[in-house]
């Protein structure tokens, strides 16, 4: 008992070491100001943003509204107050879990697959990907995801044709309807129809789509690709982790099933 | 006679110090996971790919000791279940009694499994799981499923058990012979409006420069 008693002890000041040096850290952080050419850029981001012409103003996002305190960095709940589809879907992805079960937000470093060795320690949070400043989504829909992702697929993704129709799109706020990012697949735009006025907004549960993989097929593949090579592209891993560089070679039976059925069922053996 | 005491004494006084110590040192294993929130040592196996980076955080699936329940699996999970086609819609229609008692299928733990072997679906499934019901169905209906793999219904990328809304024959009838490039090929669009000609005066400047509120 005495042993653990003083193993507690001794867990305890380091538990309050650990907090002093945060607090003293923290503290010397929130304490370094932004220089005025730091502040002058931002604000010229922001003059021409959709958040600048929407009148939302730095208060809108640096100000407790009740109790008017300056937030320096206002976090995924300050999105949420307009974003509320965005951020509701983002929290129940893998990038944002942790934020729901009020962990301390994910970092590549407890990734699975393969992250970059430079990002290990970036946060996951509205900031990771978003420069909410601009509130440009071209930089959040590809470059956003290479800062961290090292595996095969996404770096196959520059050398695909889905990249190429993506080029158009470079010098956009957000990207175009003919684009196709990493987000045009893993964060898809999706209509909200129980709305009187139907709105598009972005999925940003990345993890909805992706097993199995068929509902990415009805939901993304189809709105450019037919059935067949859809299915056939995204159920061959190879293909896959070349991030579709070439068309499908893969066969799947489920077709030929559906052609003999077909033949069966209108006595049509022409095709 | 008394040698022989002294050494039983002294087995038993062995055996009584060691247990002791063992529990000592399980209960600072213990307390030390819980004081350096390393709670992953509790892990009874494997977690699956996507509860793994919140793993330590029992409390997101487990209320004590309770089994997990369809709530908590549906507080994150709700949006795939949309469309269940094994949901309780079907499920609560009594003409399906029979099926629910092979397999209770309302309720999620019937079939998936944490903390042990998956496979790439973050599913724990006994591979002939299907077959519980549909069994009979590819002798007769489906003569061309005759001879599969058990576990070809969901392993071979062909049925997708909660949500067939784009993998059913009704669709598959409807889209195939379609070609690889579709005629017109549409992404949903994202409209922006804006309200102001020109952004209205920074209302916050001094804040940023560390000259307080």
């Amino acid at each position: 008992m005495i042993i653990r008693q003083s193993i507690g002890s001794v867990l305890r000041s380091l538990m309050a070491i650990a907090l002093v040096a945060v607090l003293v850290l923290g503290s010397g952080l929130t304490a370094r100001a932004t220089t005025q050419q730091e502040l002058d850029e931002i604000t010229a981001q922001w003059q021409t943003s959709a958040h600048g012409l929407n009148d939302v103003n730095c208060a809108s996002c640096h100000q407790n509204k009740e109790t008017k305190e300056f937030i320096e960095t206002p976090n995924h709940e300050s999105c949420q107050s307009c974003h509320e589809q965005s951020v509701d879907t983002f929290l129940l992805s893998k990038h944002g879990i942790r934020l729901l079960e009020e962990k301390s937000p994910l970092t590549p470093a407890m990734a699975r697959l393969p992250m970059k060795h430079e990002a290990m320690d970036q946060q996951m949070n509205c900031n990771a990907c978003h420069n909410v400043h601009s509130a440009n989504t071209v930089e959040a829909s590809v470059d956003a995801c290479l800062t961290c992702h090292n595996d095969n697929h996404s770096l196959n993704y520059q050398n695909s044709k889905h990249a190429e129709l993506f080029a158009d799109s470079k010098e956009l706020p957000r990207p175009g309807a003919g684009a196709v990012s990493c987000a045009t697949c893993h964060l898809p735009r999706e209509v909200d129809d129980r709305l009187e006025t139907p709105i598009v907004y972005v999925n940003h549960n990345n993890t909805y789509n992706l097993k199995p993989q068929d509902r990415m097929v009805g939901d993304v593949c189809m709105n450019c690709h037919g059935i067949e090579y859809s299915y056939n592209s995204i159920f061959d891993p190879e293909l896959v982790e070349a991030n579709f560089d070439r068309s499908p070679t893969l066969e799947l039976q489920t077709f030929d099933l559906m052609k003999a059925a077909e033949e069966r069922r209108t006595g049509n053996t022409s095709n | 006679m008394a040698r022989i005491l002294g050494r039983r004494l002294g087995k038993w006084v062995s055996l009584r110090t060691g247990i002791i110590l063992a529990v000592i040192i399980l209960l600072l294993w213990v307390s030390a996971a819980f004081a350096l929130d390393q709670k992953q040592v509790f892990l009874p196996g494997e977690t699956s790919e996507g509860h793994h980076i919140f793993e330590a955080s029992c409390a997101s699936c487990h209320e004590g000791f309770k089994p997990v329940s369809n709530e908590t699996c549906t507080r994150c999970h709700q949006a795939e279940l949309t469309d269940d086609v094994h949901g309780t819609k079907k499920f609560r229609d009594p003409r399906w009694a029979e099926y629910l008692e092979r397999v209770d299928v309302l309720t999620c733990t019937a079939c998936h499994n944490e903390h042990v072997h998956m496979f790439d679906r973050g599913v724990n499934l006994q591979p002939e799981l299907c077959m519980a019901c549909h069994e009979e169905l590819t002798t007769t209906q489906l003569k061309s499923h005759e001879g599969f793999a058990a576990d070809g219904c969901w392993t071979a990328g062909c049925h997708n058990y909660h949500d067939h809304r784009t993998i059913s024959t009704g669709f598959l009838r409807q889209n195939i012979g379609e070609p690889d490039m579709l005629p017109v090929q549409v992404l949903p669009d994202r409209v922006v409006t804006t309200s102001l000609d020109k952004a209205p005066t920074p209302d916050l400047t001094q804040e940023f420069l560390g000259g307080g509120s």
